[in-house]
């Protein structure tokens, strides 16, 4: 489906005070570069994005590897463009490939057209049969000869060349980005990166160009990824305690908190497990530290005991769960919306607790800021899911909001004794001691207690604080932060996480053709406001949900606690490919044919 | 400094004991009470009530002795075994115990107690020391003669005195 | 009116450290005299109650910090020692003590306890041994010997070689290895205060008989012995281990190493730390 997409960029229309959602539509440019056994993909695709990002270009980029820890096949899609770059697109304007190894691994990933444009060297042999199918444009460059006429010319470095020169980037932030990467590497590395760039820009000039971007006007920008969105997040938050185990997608986090806890006096502790991961930030809140913890679904598999244990003493705690491709060990390196279902109903017993996630790269920064706020003013774990699709993606983005949200703990004071940690209170939320303070000691246990923390299974003990658990939850307050709400119309679009990215982008497709469409986007996932929720519906008498679930997981929590309209249909589709923004824009065309009931 | 050269240490030993015995009394009574077993639960109050007597004895005394009582660690205690003789054998201890098991068990300790005192009356080399310990053992002689005469009103137990029909239950 | 001047006498300020509640434990448990023992540690040490946090799991044994009036936690089962260990780095100033039973702590502890040894916190680790699971009515334990048929669960005997605590220990690298018995309340409240004070992970067996699940081990009385003698060196440790007839009391080994020390750096502020991201065009 062409026409929609604006590609011939003549008038660059790129003042600040355009809308974003026209910006969009334009300027903006896909291409994916792949490779095998060592040939420098990964790192090309960052230079491109690094280069176009002190070019003052948006970005994003994600990856796709085989299973080996080195020189598999891999490959980088990195989308540019002159407003923020949300998501992949349907389809790719450009594809280098430095070799065919294994290449029919990203046949579904990387979609190609009768526009698209495939360049190859041509001593790699014939291209795969579904490239061919494509009806792409295919062009031969051979990348081996032309790295050869520099000794330390790299093929990875002429393919940045020649995407540069295609795309047009500006030839001198090429340059600069590449001295920066290779100064380290001595000036012999330095020289070849520059002349391999140069050889792929002049070789470029030769053939047509699938997709050129406009100038771009700088805006202020940071580049990160979602992972360390999170981290920066809950330093914002004042998290000063994190203990983790390693797994993927999540150990950035953890691998960008152990070097930046130290820096604002707190730490990380690598633990041996999950089961002590998560115990030992339960412990550090005991201890008045706000703590966190971050894993995959795996990992959070092992920790919904804890999670119980956090809810029944009421101490603050934050899981972050990057989810990956499910079930069991799944898919590590792809993304899925599938443990929504363990992380709101997952811990025995009636345990309610809160359940966030966030909905962009700066979103992961945001709401997990949000929810370090919310797990110390509610004195309760707090779930952030976040996936792998943004948690290692890496974008340009506007920079996040300091949104002032911060860990303020309603502690109780030095008393006289006969404290009473779990009182009553209108809010639900009692005084905690934190150890060191005279007068405050009791013993926090799971067991079902009184209010004076002493264990009880007499009928009233259990109903009181069960009741003001839900209680201290359902009464507050959360803001406006709780969804994202955006336009009008009779058809509405309901979705969460990382789903929102393609959705957003799909929803402003359908109303360039005239269809109106509110895009809702829960932040909020537990406890759910099914009065918001209907408030946030008004008027809506067709909806889609949208959600990377096979088992539609999103869909049936919503359908258990609200009223959805009677015209509601799911587009719940598994990993291991995120939902890509023509595929919801057509389940919106098709939903809005139908006839309202 | 040795319970048998020094005032300040006998004292302190006698305080000691006197309070272990008291506190294990109270914490025998508190688990027969928990147990629901109150027979011997008001048995062993008691015996904690006198043994506080004792205590207040042994506590004014204390407060007399112008040297104030030195500050031992509960492992620099001079006692005949590791633990204060009073203490009791806990482990003897039963929640179906009679009145007679609770008596032989203060029984026990009265004497030791007494052969404590009675042991430092013989071989103290101060004055004061051993006309203390000599008060307190005979204090003991007769508290371990009445515990002596309530036990011939409480009969040895029968072979089933701890049968229970129920099977333990279990807790968390 | 004339009142008697207060005689404070420190040696009996341990019943400071009781809290009001009354232990539910069979009458003849090992454990009094473990919270005996405890208590009199602390008043020796003369710490204030608010300064030391108990951190227990699951079992008859790990219900000891409510009896106290310190700060508790009653964690779930096996999960002790990460819970000590969260709080024990986060507030380095606590005196910071673990306990449990034999079950909590060799068998769904298991992993914590070697990790624990290894990762040298300061902080101390109280386990009750009964050589059986008393709060779920009796089943075999790893430290029960392999041929007790007293277990539904197991009735035939466990057929498997018992777990072997101080051994473990030392080979996991824990730098303070001790074992006392509950019924000699005085030399654990030594070693208690021993192992509170030692610079890092110190583990004490504290043999603590079950009078309702395991009547026979009352014979334990007569079988322990005081026969570790402390030494640093880690072969020596060892072959006093070997030599071991499993009731031999006090510390056997006490070699200090480097405590576990969160890392540090530089204070840097978190506008810094933002900056780190911005793209400078």
């Amino acid at each position: 489906m062409t026409g929609w997409h604006v590609r011939n960029l003549g008038d660059a229309v790129l003042a600040h005070d355009v809308p974003v959602d026209v910006q969009r539509r334009f300027h903006n440019c896909s291409l994916a570069l792949i490779g095998s056994g060592g040939a420098g993909v990964m790192t090309a695709g960052q230079i491109l994005l690094d280069a176009a990002t002190d070019a003052g270009y948006f970005g994003l980029m994600t990856r796709s590897t085989g299973p080996q820890i080195r020189g598999g096949e891999a490959a980088a899609l990195v989308r540019l463009g002159v407003a923020p770059v949300a998501c992949q697109d349907d389809r790719i304007d450009l594809l280098i490939a430095l070799d065919w190894g294994k290449a029919e691994r990203f046949a579904d990933e990387i979609v190609l057209d009768a526009d698209s444009l495939v360049i190859a060297d041509p001593d790699e042999g014939e291209p795969p049969e579904w490239i061919i199918a494509s009806d792409a444009k295919r062009f031969a460059v051979s990348l081996a000869d032309l790295a050869r006429e520099h000794r330390a010319a790299r093929v990875n470095t002429i393919a940045v060349g020649l995407a540069a020169g295609l795309l047009g980037l500006d030839p001198e932030s090429m340059s600069t980005t590449l001295r920066k990467l290779f100064e380290s590497k001595g000036s012999r590395l330095v020289d070849g990166a520059l002349a391999g760039l140069n050889a792929g820009m002049a070789a470029a000039a030769a053939l047509p160009a699938p997709c050129r971007l406009a100038p771009a006007a700088p805006q202020p920008r940071w580049l990160l990824t979602g992972n360390e969105a999170v981290g920066m997040g809950a330093l914002r938050g004042g998290v000063r305690f994190c203990a983790a185990y390693p797994i993927t997608p999540s150990t950035e986090i953890q691998e960008w908190l152990a070097a930046r806890l130290p820096q604002v006096g707190g730490c990380l502790v690598q633990a041996e497990d999950e089961l002590a991961s998560v115990n030992m930030c339960i412990g550090a809140s005991f201890g008045g530290v706000p703590a966190m913890t971050a894993t995959s679904g795996p990992g959070f598999s092992l920790m919904v005991e804890a999670i119980g244990l956090a809810v029944a003493t009421e101490i603050p705690l934050l899981v972050v769960d990057v989810m990956r491709g499910g079930p069991s060990t799944g898919i590590p390196t792809k993304s899925e919306q599938a443990d929504l279902g363990i992380a709101v109903y997952g811990t025995h017993g009636d345990a309610p607790h809160l359940v966030l996630a966030p909905n962009s790269i700066g979103d992961c920064l945001v709401t997990t800021q949000w929810a370090v706020f919310l797990a110390e003013a509610l004195q309760c774990p707090a779930v952030v899911l976040s996936d792998q699709l943004m948690g290692q993606a890496r974008a340009a983005i506007t920079p996040p909001p300091d949104r002032e949200w911060r860990a303020e703990r309603r502690k109780a004071p030095a008393g006289r004794g006969n404290y009473q940690r779990f009182a009553e209170t209108p809010d639900g939320v009692s005084p905690m001691a934190i150890p060191g303070t005279r007068g405050g000691e009791y013993t926090a246990t799971g067991l079902t207690h009184m209010p004076s923390a002493r264990p009880s299974a007499m009928v009233a003990d259990h109903h009181r604080q069960l009741d003001k658990r839900r209680r201290k939850l359902f009464r507050f307050d959360f803001g406006a932060h709780w969804a994202d709400i955006e336009g009008e119309g009779e058809t509405g679009l309901l979705t969460w996480g990382s789903t929102t990215l393609a959705a957003r982008e799909a929803v402003e497709r359908v109303r360039e053709e005239g269809l109106a469409v509110r895009l809702v986007s829960l932040r909020l996932l537990s406890p759910l406001d099914p009065v918001k929720i209907s408030q946030a519906l008004a008027g809506i008498n067709r909806l889609l949900v949208v959600e990377q679930s096979h088992g539609a997981q999103f869909l049936r929590h919503l359908r258990a606690h609200c009223d959805l309209p009677a015209r509601t249909q799911s587009l719940a589709e598994p990993g291991p490919l995120a939902l890509k923004p023509g595929r919801i824009a057509a389940a919106l065309r098709i939903l809005s044919l139908e006839q309202a009931k | 400094m040795s319970p048998l050269d020094d005032l300040g240490t006998f004292l302190v030993h006698a305080v000691v004991l006197e309070d272990e015995a008291a506190s294990r009394y109270d914490e025998l009574a508190d688990t027969m009470e928990v147990h629901h077993n109150d027979e011997v639960a008001a048995l062993f109050r008691q015996m904690a009530a006198y043994s506080r007597l004792h205590l207040n004895e042994a506590t004014a005394h204390a407060a007399e002795h112008a040297g104030g009582l030195p500050d031992l660690k509960p492992w620099e205690f001079d006692w005949p075994g590791t633990e204060s003789p009073e203490s009791g054998q806990a482990e003897s201890s039963h929640y179906l115990m009679t009145p007679h098991h609770a008596l032989r068990l203060a029984l026990a300790a009265e004497e030791s107690a007494h052969a404590f005192y009675a042991g430092i009356a013989s071989h103290a080399r101060c004055e004061q020391v051993r006309k203390l310990a000599a008060e307190f053992s005979a204090e003991e002689a007769e508290h371990a003669e009445a515990l002596k005469e309530w036990l011939t009103r409480y009969p040895k137990p029968s072979r089933a005195w701890d049968e229970d029909l129920d099977p333990p239950a279990a807790g968390d | 009116m004339n009142s008697e001047p207060q005689l404070q006498i420190q040696a009996l300020a341990h019943k400071d450290y009781k809290s009001a509640y009354k232990p539910v434990w069979c009458a003849g448990c090992g454990d009094f005299g473990v919270l005996n023992a405890l208590t009199k540690a602390l008043a020796a040490m003369e710490l204030p109650p608010e300064q030391v946090a108990l951190i227990a799991g699951i079992g008859c044994s790990s219900r000891l910090p409510a009896y106290t009036r310190a700060y508790g936690f009653h964690g779930v089962h096996g999960r002790a020692l990460p819970v000590a260990t969260g709080l024990a780095v986060s507030r380095p100033e606590l005196a910071v003590i673990a306990t449990g039973g034999d079950g909590d702590g060799f068998s769904i502890g298991g992993n914590h306890f070697l990790h624990a040894c290894r990762r040298n916190v300061n902080l101390t680790y109280l386990v009750m041994d009964n050589a059986v699971y008393g709060m779920t009515k009796g089943q075999a334990s790893p430290t029960t010997e392999a041929d007790w048929t007293g277990s539904k669960l197991a009735p035939q005997g466990t057929h498997q070689q018992p777990f072997q605590p101080l051994e473990m220990a030392l080979a996991a690298g824990a730098p303070f290895i001790a074992r006392a018995f509950s019924n000699a309340p005085n030399e654990l409240a030594h070693i208690i205060t021993e192992a509170i004070q030692f610079p890092g992970f110190a583990f004490v067996q504290v043999l603590s008989p079950c009078i309702t699940f395991r009547p026979e081990q009352m014979h334990w009385k007569k079988r322990v012995h005081e026969g570790f003698v402390p030494t640093a060196d880690r072969r020596e440790a060892f072959m006093a281990l070997m030599d071991d007839d499993g009731f031999s009391t006090g510390i056997v080994y006490r070699a200090p190493r480097e405590c576990y020390r969160p890392d540090t750096a530089k204070a840097v502020t978190l506008a810094e730390i933002a900056a780190g991201f911005e793209v400078v065009s």
